[in-house]
C-alpha cells in the first residue's frame, strides 16, 4: 500500500529569495492524522501548498502514489483536498450548494448524484437543510464547515488543511474537533494552537525556518517543554500536570 | 459585520418571491424599455407604469421605507443628470393638472420626465432583485444565455464587495486608532494613498488564494454549474398578467395621454 504522502527532499525559494522550505522530508500512512505544528513562518502552509502542486519546487512529492507534476494534478487534487485558513476564500459561489457542488461538478459528477452527494456532505457537516444560503449570511462556525464539505465532497482520501480553528469560538472549535474526529480520511493540520492539534492527531511534526526539526507521537513531542519552547510554541493544557 | 444586502428581503416567501427568475428579469427588462422609450414631455403615463412595479412591492411584503431609502441612495447621480436638461430647454410650455394650468419650461418637465423614468425604473428594479435571491437571478441570466463569464464576474462582485467592505472598515478603524490629530492635506493624502495601496494587495492576494481553492478543487478554466429551473402555471399566469398590463398601457392609456 502506498503512502498517503511521501515528501522527498523538497525545497523551495519564494521569488523574493526567502527559503520558505529547505529539504522537507515526510512521510505520511494512509488514515493517520499529522498535526504540522511551528511558529508562524515556520513553512507549514507553504508544505501544504506544494501538497497540493501548487509550488514548483525542487525534491519529489508524492501523493497516494502518484508523483506531482503539471499533467497530473487534476488527479492529484482528487485525492487531496485542501482547506484554506480564511473560509472567505473557500466558499466564492453565491450559494452553499453551488460552493459545495463544485468540486464534483468539475470531476463529472451531474443529476440526481451530485445532489444528493451535496446533500450528504452538508448533513455531515451539520449544515444540513442550508443549501440555499449564501456564504456571508453563515456564522463564522457554520463557514469553517462549509469549507470542510466543500473538500468532503469530492471524497478525497486525504485532507489538508491550514489552521482550520483559527478565530472560532470554544462552541465553534468544539464542534469542529467533532467533525474533524469523525472523518475517515488522513488528516494533515496545519496548526498553531496546540490543545487543538493534541485533541485531532495522535503524530506531530514540527516546523521550524522552513525544515522539519520533530517527528513523533504527538503527546511525546508536546510534553516536551524543551524543544517546544525553543520553536516558540507551548505545552497543550491538557498535556500539562 | 452587518451589511445593507441589496437582497435582503429576497429570503422572503411571497407569490413574487415563488416567480422564477427568468420571467421576472424578462418582464423588468420590457417594462424598463416601454418606460424610457415615453416622450420626454410627458408625466402622467409614467404614473400609470409606476403600478406595475409598486403591486409587485405590495404583494411581495417589501417595506417602503426600503425602497424609497434605496431610491433616494442612487438619486445624486440621475438628479445632476436632469438638473442639466433645465439649462437647455428654455421653450415656454403649459401644462395642464385637471382644472390648473401651469406655465413652465420644456427643460423643468424634462426634468421632471427623467426623475420620474428614474423613479418608475427604479421601482422595477428593487422589486425584482428584493424578491429574488441573487444566486437564483444570476441562475436566470445564466438560462437567458447571457455570457456565463459576466455572470461568474457578477457572482464575484456580489460575494466579494462585501468581504472587500469589510477590509476598508477594519483599515479605516485602525487608521481612526492612531490618528488623534490632522496631519495636513499632504499627509493625509499620502496616507489615503498607502491605505489604498494596502487594499489593492489584500484583494490581489486574496485573488490568489481563491483561484488557489478552485484549482484544487478541479478547476480548469470552464464553469461547470447546476441548476433546474421549471416554469411553472404560476409563471405562465405572471406573464399574461404583466403583458395585459403593458398592453394596456401602450396601447390604450398612453395614446390617450400623450
Amino acid at each position: 500500500m502506498p503512502s498517503a504522502v511521501e515528501i522527498e527532499g523538497f525545497c523551495y525559494t519564494y521569488p523574493d529569495g526567502t527559503v520558505a522550505l529547505s529539504d522537507v522530508s515526510l512521510k505520511i500512512s494512509p488514515g493517520e492524522r499529522v498535526a504540522l505544528i511551528g511558529p508562524n513562518g515556520a513553512g507549514k502552509s507553504t508544505l501544504l501548498l506544494a501538497m497540493n502542486g501548487f509550488l514548483k519546487g525542487s525534491g519529489r512529492v508524492v501523493i497516494d502514489g502518484k508523483q506531482v507534476a503539471g499533467r497530473n494534478k487534476k488527479a492529484i487534487r482528487s485525492v487531496i483536498g485542501c482547506v484554506l485558513q480564511n473560509p472567505d476564500e473557500q466558499l466564492f459561489m453565491p450559494t452553499l450548494f453551488d460552493d459545495v457542488a463544485f468540486g464534483p461538478l468539475n470531476m463529472g459528477i451531474v443529476g440526481r448524484q451530485l445532489t444528493s452527494r451535496v446533500e450528504n456532505v452538508l448533513r455531515k457537516v451539520g449544515l444540513a437543510g442550508m443549501s440555499h444560503k449564501a456564504p456571508h449570511h453563515l456564522s463564522a462556525g457554520q463557514k469553517r464547515a462549509a469549507a470542510i464539505a466543500t473538500v468532503l465532497a469530492m471524497s478525497p482520501a486525504i485532507i489538508a488543511m491550514d489552521e482550520p480553528d483559527s478565530h472560532l469560538d470554544p462552541r465553534s472549535r468544539r464542534g469542529l474537533v467533532e467533525l474533524l474526529a469523525g472523518l475517515e480520511q488522513t488528516l494533515v493540520i496545519a496548526s498553531c494552537n496546540m490543545n487543538f492539534a493534541a485533541e485531532l492527531c495522535s503524530r506531530a511534526v514540527v516546523m521550524d525556518q522552513g525544515s522539519i526539526t520533530a517527528d513523533g507521537k504527538a503527546r511525546e513531542i508536546m510534553v516536551n517543554s524543551e524543544l517546544m519552547l525553543k520553536h516558540g510554541l507551548e505545552v497543550p493544557s491538557s498535556f500539562k500536570v | 459585520m452587518h451589511h445593507a444586502y441589496i437582497d435582503k428581503f429576497a429570503y422572503q416567501d411571497s407569490p413574487v418571491h415563488r416567480l422564477d427568475s427568468r420571467v421576472k428579469l424578462v418582464a423588468v427588462i420590457v417594462f424598463t424599455a416601454l418606460v424610457i422609450s415615453v416622450p420626454r414631455h410627458s408625466l402622467s403615463i409614467l404614473v400609470c407604469y409606476a403600478v406595475g412595479p409598486f403591486a409587485m412591492l405590495v404583494i411581495g411584503g417589501i417595506p417602503i421605507r426600503f425602497t424609497l431609502k434605496h431610491i433616494v441612495i442612487v438619486s445624486p447621480f440621475v438628479l445632476v443628470l436632469a438638473a442639466s436638461s433645465v439649462l437647455y430647454g428654455k421653450a415656454p410650455v403649459a401644462v395642464e393638472f385637471g382644472p390648473f394650468t401651469v406655465h413652465t419650461t420644456t427643460g423643468w418637465l424634462q426634468f421632471f420626465n427623467i426623475l420620474a423614468k428614474f423613479v418608475v425604473t427604479m421601482l422595477a428594479l428593487i422589486a425584482l432583485v428584493s424578491t429574488t435571491r441573487f444566486a437564483e437571478l444570476l441562475r436566470g441570466l445564466e438560462k437567458l444565455r447571457v455570457p456565463k463569464l459576466l455572470v461568474v464576474q457578477l457572482g464575484f462582485l456580489y460575494r466579494y464587495i462585501f468581504v472587500l467592505i469589510d477590509s476598508v472598515h477594519h483599515i479605516l478603524r485602525a487608521r481612526a486608532g492612531r490618528k488623534l490629530r490632522y496631519l495636513g492635506a499632504k499627509a493625509e493624502l499620502k496616507t489615503a494613498g498607502s491605505m489604498v495601496g494596502s487594499l489593492l494587495i489584500r484583494s490581489i492576494n486574496t485573488a490568489e488564494r481563491i483561484s488557489m481553492a478552485m484549482q484544487a478543487r478541479g478547476f480548469d478554466g470552464t464553469f461547470r454549474t447546476h441548476s433546474k429551473m421549471r416554469i411553472t402555471l404560476k409563471d405562465y399566469l405572471f406573464c399574461a398578467a404583466a403583458c395585459s398590463f403593458l398592453l394596456l398601457i401602450y396601447l390604450i392609456i398612453r395614446p390617450a395621454l400623450i
